[in-house]
């Protein structure tokens, strides 16, 4: 704290100037100082719980695993070549990748006429239906799984239901298989795709689509011709980000697949709890993170160009 | 004012506008399926769910008081929970001020790494946080699920509580300091009271996703009192049976008075973008 | 009656945002008597918000000092200075009703609770508000939060009221009603008061002393009436009310008059001459004129030995008022005259326009 009457100079003495700009720049350095106190906390929080553990994983996958939390601690790009030269962890990867993909899509086919509802209603409850669509999203993901397997199992309700319509004559194999995870993580992720695809149909607007039909289009030539090209950035968005939430789930593959599906994020978890190779299970970690960053970098290159236009 | 004769406001309902209609009730439908089939079965009497239902009863609730590992998860959750929430409020809250409110450089980086825990999946952090927290001797405890779930709910309470302080007229904390408020004085009597709506939604997101959270507290607290999430977890893996039918209702409608409230405060939308 | 003192003073005052660019205040001294209300007048960033900021501490100086009754206060932290503001977006604070907005500086000065009350309520009376006390301050209307917010700056008893454009969100009827309230109050209470406008009319009805600013500096400092009649540079003479400006070279100098002003002779070309007054010992050079366009006659051509020939290039008339536009060689004078039933003249018409030596003022600024 400056004193108030730190200067008792005689009224209006200009030749003594304060010192050219040192309040200033006093000032401007207690600002600084003041940033960097309030930031100190945040920083030593994320340092201990998001930098340190990454780093410390990524570290990991550079030491040689000897299984039974055994490691040994070298620096070899081994760890993280194993998988990339074994079929079967091949088979993961193209397992979680397709995961991804397919979920997105679908997700998406799913996703996309409520979001475009939700663009258009000019009803009141607009912003109710909205909350409505986003809410599951703050249930738990363990809470939704359990949901699909109640239906989706082998003595589950969308079984027994269909067998006593009799459309079926054996129960089908939803739970514990990729189709009934896809079924899950569609659901689990539709919110997201929601959310995103309203944020990205900023573009669209009914004035366009009326112009259309006033030209003589149909229903159909205005759909194709207008909504849906500029309904793609949102589409694309959308899709990308549903793809990388995907790929990096556990829980929903874990349950709903039942040990039968292995995706990237499984074998970690085997690796860590089961066999306890560490190294291994942060070089599968990096290969998944690496999966990851492509397509975050893959989507932030394209919102860049779409925003750009 | 003249109206076209033939020109009626609002052309009848056609078949692709009704059938536009039933996809969007179907989507809503899908959206909603597993969180009805739950509640169905938290009052059917079978312990699987089939169709027909058979016949209702309240047993399952009525048990869930016995159920002892649902009861400490529940206790260890809401601890951890609560305790994450106040430390993600302590250190988010004045790092969301310092990036609204000075300046200095590399401001734009760091706003992308306060974000950037949610571009990391779960399932990497977790093993990284036993990495680190195991040398430490922390695993199996409260502080590392607390420390763990720091970092993931951190961007929601950034994130609500700058766009609280970028709505905020910043002549209000002007005005303050002109009447005599010190620096603290105002942000306790004028702004605090002014961004409270973002604080409040942020710390009520940062509490169910931390509560909600399943993965880290697997990997660093799976022995010892794990959370409530991961002993549904557990025993969802053994039986999809109706005993947390019920329990999961309960969490359903937790969230429900969640969405509810941060609806009102800052818009659903607004908070989870 | 005392014999006034300064109460603010700002010497040197300058505040820039790097070495590249030109600073937003430049090297700026003033002096605010007790009691007056200057207005800092100018177009948007001439420094005058800047300036205001300054003095309530919420911007640092780069350089210079600012004085309130003889004690420096430049390194005075904003909460200590002591000072009252109202901001332009009023600034009230959401989460406080009337009542609670008005007491809050009496809360940060510590003043008993029976002494806040009191005090809170008369300063409600005072901008009429009393009955609002317990009102949220989103249910008022602009001109309420207007007065609460001058309420709340009045009540501590500031030693120096800032006000930045308290105006300019209230619809033009509003605006008039308020700047005399302003003004009474200000009156009644003797506030210092400095007062940043960008509006003329403003500043010309309600300020003791103008400062009119430009580019970081003052180009004048007086009174409206000095401001209005006795510009001393082109911008000034521009800025307020309207004018004719030209530049001539000023002839011979005769006596100087009771008010310290000269009369010059000044002959343009072949288009006549006419007499100007000004500051004495400009004789020779080559200045800019000025004439208010409703002090121009305009007559048709012959009348008059002095005075300037022309041609009226356009005319608008409306009933009351008729105005001109004359071409005299290459500049054109606007010539504003109520009407008095004589015959108007018309475009292409020739015209002599004239006026009283003591209506043409050479401008004192030197001509680069």
């Amino acid at each position: 704290m400056t004193a108030v009457k730190s200067d008792d100079a005689p009224r209006l003495a200009p030749s003594q100037p304060a010192g050219p700009g040192t309040h200033e720049k006093r000032t401007a350095r207690r600002g600084k100082l003041a940033a960097g106190g309030l930031l100190t906390p945040a920083l030593l929080g994320l340092l201990l719980g998001f930098v340190l553990p990454v780093l410390w994983m990524i570290r990991m996958a550079f030491n040689e695993g000897a299984g039974s939390g055994v490691v040994i601690e070298t620096f070899t790009l081994q760890t993280i070549l194993d998988p990339l030269t074994d079929s079967y962890y091949w088979g993961i990867i193209w397992n979680t990748f397709s995961m991804g993909f397919t979920s997105a899509l679908l997700c998406i086919i799913v996703s996309y006429p409520l979001a475009l509802f939700l663009t258009r209603t000019v009803s009141r409850w607009k912003g109710i239906l909205i909350a409505i669509a986003l809410a599951p999203l703050l249930s738990s993901d363990v809470v939704r799984t359990y949901g699909w397997m109640v239906i989706l199992s082998p003595d589950g309700i969308l079984n027994s239901a269909l067998l006593s319509i009799g459309i079926i004559s054996t129960p089908l194999q939803l739970a514990n298989s990729m189709p009934g995870v896809i079924i899950g993580l569609v659901q689990i992720f539709m919110p997201y795709a929601i959310l995103a695809m309203i944020s990205g149909f900023g573009r669209l607007n009914t004035q366009l689509e009326e112009a259309a039909s006033s030209l003589g289009a149909n229903r159909m030539t205005t759909f194709l011709r207008i909504t849906f090209p500029l309904s793609l950035p949102g589409i694309f968005t959308a899709f990308l980000l549903i793809f990388v939430l995907s790929i990096s789930t556990f829980v929903t593959p874990r349950l709903l697949g039942g040990g039968r599906v292995q995706v990237l994020a499984t074998a970690i978890y085997d690796q860590t709890t089961e066999l306890l190779n560490w190294p291994f299970a942060a070089a599968l970690a990096v290969i998944l993170l690496m999966l990851f960053g492509t397509v975050v970098a893959f989507y932030q290159a394209l919102t860049k160009k779409l925003e750009g236009e | 004012m003249q109206q076209p004769a033939h020109a009626p406001f609002r052309p009848r309902m056609s078949v692709s506008r009704m059938f536009f209609l039933l996809t969007v009730l179907l989507a809503y439908l899908f959206l909603a399926a597993p969180l009805i089939i739950i509640f169905l079965m938290s009052f059917n009497a079978n312990q699987y769910l089939s169709w027909p239902p058979e016949s209702f009863t309240l047993d399952w609730y009525r048990a869930l008081p016995q159920q002892t590992q649902f009861i400490d998860g529940l206790q260890t959750t809401l601890i951890t929970a609560s305790a994450s929430t106040f430390f993600v409020l302590i250190c988010g809250v004045p790092a969301a001020l310092a990036l609204n409110r000075y300046e200095f450089r590399g401001k734009e980086l760091l706003s992308t790494f306060f974000i950037s825990p949610l571009l990391v999946p779960t399932i990497v952090l977790a093993v990284g946080l036993v990495l680190v927290l195991g040398p430490l001797g922390l695993t199996n405890t409260y502080a590392s699920i607390v420390i763990g779930h720091f970092a993931i709910t951190f961007p929601y309470v950034i994130r609500t509580t700058l766009m609280s302080l970028l709505t905020s007229d910043t002549s209000c904390e002007e005005a303050a300091q002109v009447l005599g408020a010190d620096r603290f004085t105002v942000f306790r009597r004028v702004t605090l009271p002014i961004i409270a709506p973002g604080v409040i939604a942020g710390g009520v997101i940062a509490f169910i996703v931390s509560f909600d959270e399943a993965v880290i507290s697997l990997f660093v607290a799976e022995s010892g009192r794990p959370t409530l999430p991961v002993h549904v977890l557990r025993y969802v893996e053994q039986s999809a049976d109706a005993a947390v039918a019920a329990l999961s209702v309960i969490l359903i409608l937790f969230s429900l008075v969640i969405v509810v409230i941060v609806e009102r405060l800052m818009g659903l939308r607004n908070v989870l973008r | 009656m005392n014999t006034p003192r300064t109460k603010l003073s700002l010497a040197g005052l300058t505040k820039s945002y790097g070495s590249n660019l030109p600073p937003a205040v430049d090297n700026l001294d003033m002096e605010v008597e007790d009691g007056h209300l200057v207005a800092l007048l100018g177009p948007s960033g001439c420094g005058k918000t800047t300036t205001l900021r300054m003095v309530a501490g919420l911007l640092d100086p780069t350089s210079g000092r600012i004085m309130v009754e003889g004690q420096n206060i430049t390194n005075t932290p904003v909460h200590k200075r002591q000072m009252g503001m109202v901001f332009q977006s009023y600034a009230l604070f959401p989460h406080m009703n009337v009542q609670e907005n008005v007491a809050f500086g009496l809360q940060m000065r510590k003043r008993p609770k029976q002494e806040q009350q009191e005090r809170v309520m008369k300063a409600l009376e005072m901008v009429q508000l009393d009955h609002l006390a317990k009102r949220s301050t989103k249910a008022l209307s602009g001109g309420q939060q207007q007065r609460i917010a001058l309420a709340r700056a009045l009540v501590v008893e500031p030693t120096v009221l800032l006000l930045d454009e308290p105006l300019s969100n209230l619809d033009a009827k509003l605006r008039e009603t308020m700047r005399t309230e302003i003004r009474q109050i200000q009156q009644r209470t003797r506030a210092t008061t400095l007062f940043v406008t960008h509006d003329q009319d403003e500043a010309l009805d309600m300020a003791d002393r103008i400062a009119l600013m430009n580019g970081g500096l003052i180009e004048q400092f007086g009174s409206p009436h000095e401001i209005y009649e006795r510009p001393r540079t082109r911008f000034v003479a521009n800025f307020i009310g309207r004018a004719n400006l030209f530049e001539a070279a000023i002839g011979s100098e005769s006596s100087t008059g009771p008010d310290g002003l000269a009369r010059y002779e000044i002959s343009v070309g072949d288009h006549g001459s006419f007499h100007a007054v000004g500051e004495p010992g400009m004789a020779g050079s080559v200045r800019n004129v000025l004439v208010r366009p409703h002090r121009l006659r305009v007559g048709s051509a012959g009348t008059g030995a002095e005075g300037l020939r022309g041609r009226i290039e356009s005319n608008s008339y409306t009933g009351d008022s008729v105005s001109y536009h004359v071409r005299v060689g290459s500049e054109l004078f606007t010539a504003e005259r109520l009407t008095d039933g004589d015959t108007l003249l018309s475009v292409g018409d020739h015209a002599t326009i004239s006026w009283r030596a003591e209506d043409a003022l050479v401008l004192p600024e030197e001509l680069q």
